[in-house]
């Protein structure tokens, strides 16, 4: 009898199928097909790869994660995950599936935007979703991309038509629930020409005793609009979340995102930013707060294809216990691309003997008429602010907050919807403390 | 009120104050003198409580507390205050929030409510004008890109503000023009009180012609090697410290 070895990652492979998609139109089912051919020459990322060389995957090849659809969401969980005060549209996905009961959509043909779940879309809208699904995500080397690409149930859906504004922000919330689930939600986020948008996309666990979120936000900035995304993650601490934000901005477009990972197991975001056209401005902020043994590492990357754009990084980092925080910054600028502005700052806080910070910055610029700045501190608690405002009779507990808060404030106040700016605060400063 | 008693004192395994006698009186107003590094600041940081110095010797009694048992905050809070010879800069944190968490802090640990907004705002306003501190500088990160005379004059308004028993004083008159001096000086006067005390370290007589001493100390090799009254300091300006380090080095 002939004996059949199969890797981790094929078995891994098998474990994600039996979801039905035949029901999508060809040209969605053909996206899935090219990234289940990719797959075929991937697999997990190892140590070995440059861009991996601090977080090893390999040991999810193991775990048998499967998609699952929750059963019996009980409401009163759910609403547990909104944002307090945040008036929005708010879509829910559990495990990666749309939830119709506790969303909002706006869907209406003739409306100024589009709000809905993708698998509604791409039904509903397909003229809105074909040119633009997948366009940034065809990375053949990135196995977590393909694996979405090849497997997401579905996700959020937002268009925004030219010269149009959302009257008040998408809430986007992903939650896990069961054990050994699989979750790819996928989101797909659109501002024509000058319209404006604001999505909030958080992730957070209703109960698992394992996760895989494998996540994709794919956006696309056309000339002179706004697009502000809040990134807020809050699962629990069994759950790996691996995603990556991709956004493509056309000429005098401006594209915001800030990151905010606060509690999971292991967190890894890779932000690709592409500034296609003139006049580009993208700001990316990640605020990031550590205690635990969490791990967190963000990778971005800018690419500055044409001139006069600029692109500011301000990526700041308290680390506490055992937590690690890591930040890789890679800034390309194309020869063509001139006058180009690029600022980049990684700060990290070691709040105690076994924290650790790694940070890298990367530039790589072709372009003779460019200001490219980079700085990266990592240190300690400054004990003598900290002295000085005990002296003052402030006693230690409320120093070192008012201390960190300052330190983290300068990147929360990027966050312009003020109910998310306090959620955020208020899951940061829990991080504060050890957990030890 | 304050009463040290042979305080020894070491940073990094190396002694800086070697035994060192000083008692304050309510109403008093004293001050401490002595060349570079003879160890002025390190006492007011031990009396502050900076945790980077080990107490090796002797003990210190504040308001019939032991002074040295406390944390900088429960110090602050039974009335001790130390006006930083280098004052620090904290990026991100408002003065005004800065100055209402710590008058509340205090507060509560005196066993009193908060202030009221509307009485906080008076208090500010009143204590700003005392040291000429413009408005403009509450809305600023604490010392942040603050001149040397505003940084002074932040310290003594931070002190008008606590309202004190004891004040500490740590070169609060260098780097001040004459202005900025009398400033500084009118608000300790103005803050001066017969059941209040205040410890000034100067290098200056200029300072004590406007805050004037019923003692000055002299500080050398981490001891009170002298003690006089306010022509002693006169008498430093003119003669300089070598007569004192001679005498003192006469007698051991
Ligand atoms: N961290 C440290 N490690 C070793 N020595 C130190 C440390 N901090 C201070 N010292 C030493 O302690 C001594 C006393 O310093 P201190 O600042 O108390 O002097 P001072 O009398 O205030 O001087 P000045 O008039 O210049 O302000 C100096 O010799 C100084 O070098
Ligand atoms: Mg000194």
């Amino acid at each position: 009898m002939a004996t059949l070895t199969i890797s981790d990652k094929e078995r891994f492979l098998i474990n994600q199928e039996g979801q039905d998609f035949s029901h999508e139109a060809k040209t969605f089912i053909k996206i899935r097909e090219l990234a289940l051919k990719n797959l075929k020459d991937l697999d997990f990322p190892t140590n070995k790869l440059e861009d991996w060389k601090y977080t090893n995957l390999r040991g999810i090849s193991k775990i048998e994660f499967r998609p699952q659809s929750a059963i019996n969401i009980i409401a009163a969980k759910v609403k547990a995950h909104k944002i307090p005060n945040l008036d929005a549209y708010t879509l829910v996905f559990v495990n990666g599936f749309f939830s119709a009961e506790f969303s909002d959509t706006a869907e209406e043909k003739d409306g100024n935007f589009v709000v809905t779940n993708l698998n509604t879309a791409k039904k509903k809208f397909i003229k809105f979703v074909e040119p633009y699904l997948g366009f940034q995500t065809r990375a053949k080397d990135q196995f977590f991309v393909n694996l979405n690409a090849a497997f997401s149930q579905d996700g959020a859906f937002v268009y925004v038509k030219a010269h149009q504004k959302l009257d008040k922000p998408v809430h986007i919330i992903n939650l896990v629930d069961g054990d050994l689930v699989a979750a790819y939600p996928r989101n797909l986020i659109i501002a024509d020409k000058l319209a404006e948008a604001q999505v909030v996309v958080s992730y957070e666990t209703i109960d698992t005793a394992s996760a895989l979120s494998n996540v994709i936000n794919e956006v696309f900035v056309a000339e002179g609009a706004h697009v502000q995304m809040d990134k807020i993650q809050n699962e629990n601490g069994n759950t790996y979340h691996i995603g990556a934000d991709y956004a493509v901005q056309h000429k005098d477009s401006t594209f915001t995102i800030n990151t905010i990972p606060a509690n999971g197991k292991l967190i890894r975001n890779n932000l690709s930013i592409l500034l296609d056209g003139t006049g580009c401005t993208a700001n990316l902020n990640g605020a990031i707060c550590l205690n635990g043994d969490i791990h967190v590492d963000n990778q971005t990357y800018v690419d500055h294809a044409q001139p006069n754009c600029d692109s500011n990084e301000l990526y700041k980092a308290v680390v506490n216990d055992q937590a690690a925080s890591i930040f890789n910054g890679k800034i390309y600028v194309n020869k063509i691309a001139q006058q180009t502005n690029a600022f980049q700052s990684n700060a990290n806080i070691l709040m105690s003997d076994d924290a650790k910070a790694n940070s890298k910055p990367q530039l790589e610029i072709y372009a003779d008429d460019v200001k490219c700045s980079h700085g990266c501190t990592i240190g300690q608690f400054d004990d003598e602010a900290l002295f000085y405002l005990r002296t003052r009779g402030i006693k230690e507990s409320t120093a070192k907050k008012v201390l960190l808060e300052a330190f983290i404030g300068e990147v929360l106040d990027n966050i312009k919807i003020e109910a998310v700016r306090d959620y955020a605060s208020a899951l940061i400063a829990k991080n504060f403390n050890s957990k030890n | 009120m304050l009463k040290i008693n042979g305080l020894k004192a070491e940073i990094n395994g190396k002694e800086i104050l070697k035994g060192l006698n000083l008692e304050v009186k309510p109403g008093e107003v004293h001050a401490i003198m002595g060349p570079n590094g003879s160890g002025k600041s390190t006492l007011a940081s031990v009396l502050a409580g900076r945790e980077e110095y080990e107490v090796t010797g002797g003990d210190v009694d504040f308001e019939g507390e032991d002074l040295l048992d406390l944390s900088p905050e429960q110090r602050a809070g039974e009335g001790l205050f130390l006006a930083f010879q280098y004052p620090v800069e904290i990026p991100g944190v408002s003065n005004i929030n800065f100055i209402k968490t710590a008058v509340n802090e205090v507060r509560e640990y005196r066993g009193l409510p908060n202030l009221e907004t509307k009485e906080f705002m008076k208090l500010l306003k009143e204590k700003q004008q005392l040291v000429e501190l413009s408005g403009k500088l509450a809305n600023r990160s604490v010392n942040e890109g603050f001149s040397g005379g505003e940084k002074k004059r932040n310290e003594i308004f931070q002190m008008a503000m606590l309202n004190p028993k004891l004040g500490i004083l740590d070169e609060t008159d260098s780097g001040l023009d004459i202005d900025a001096l009398r400033i500084v000086a009118n608000g300790v006067n103005e803050l001066k009180t017969k059941d209040n005390a205040f410890v000034v370290v100067t290098h200056y007589q200029r300072l004590l012609d406007y805050i004037v001493p019923d003692f000055v100390h002299v500080l050398y090799d981490g001891r009170i090697v002298k003690t006089g009254t306010k022509e002693l300091a006169l008498e430093l300006e003119e003669k300089g410290y070598d007569w004192i380090i001679d005498e003192f080095k006469e007698t051991v």
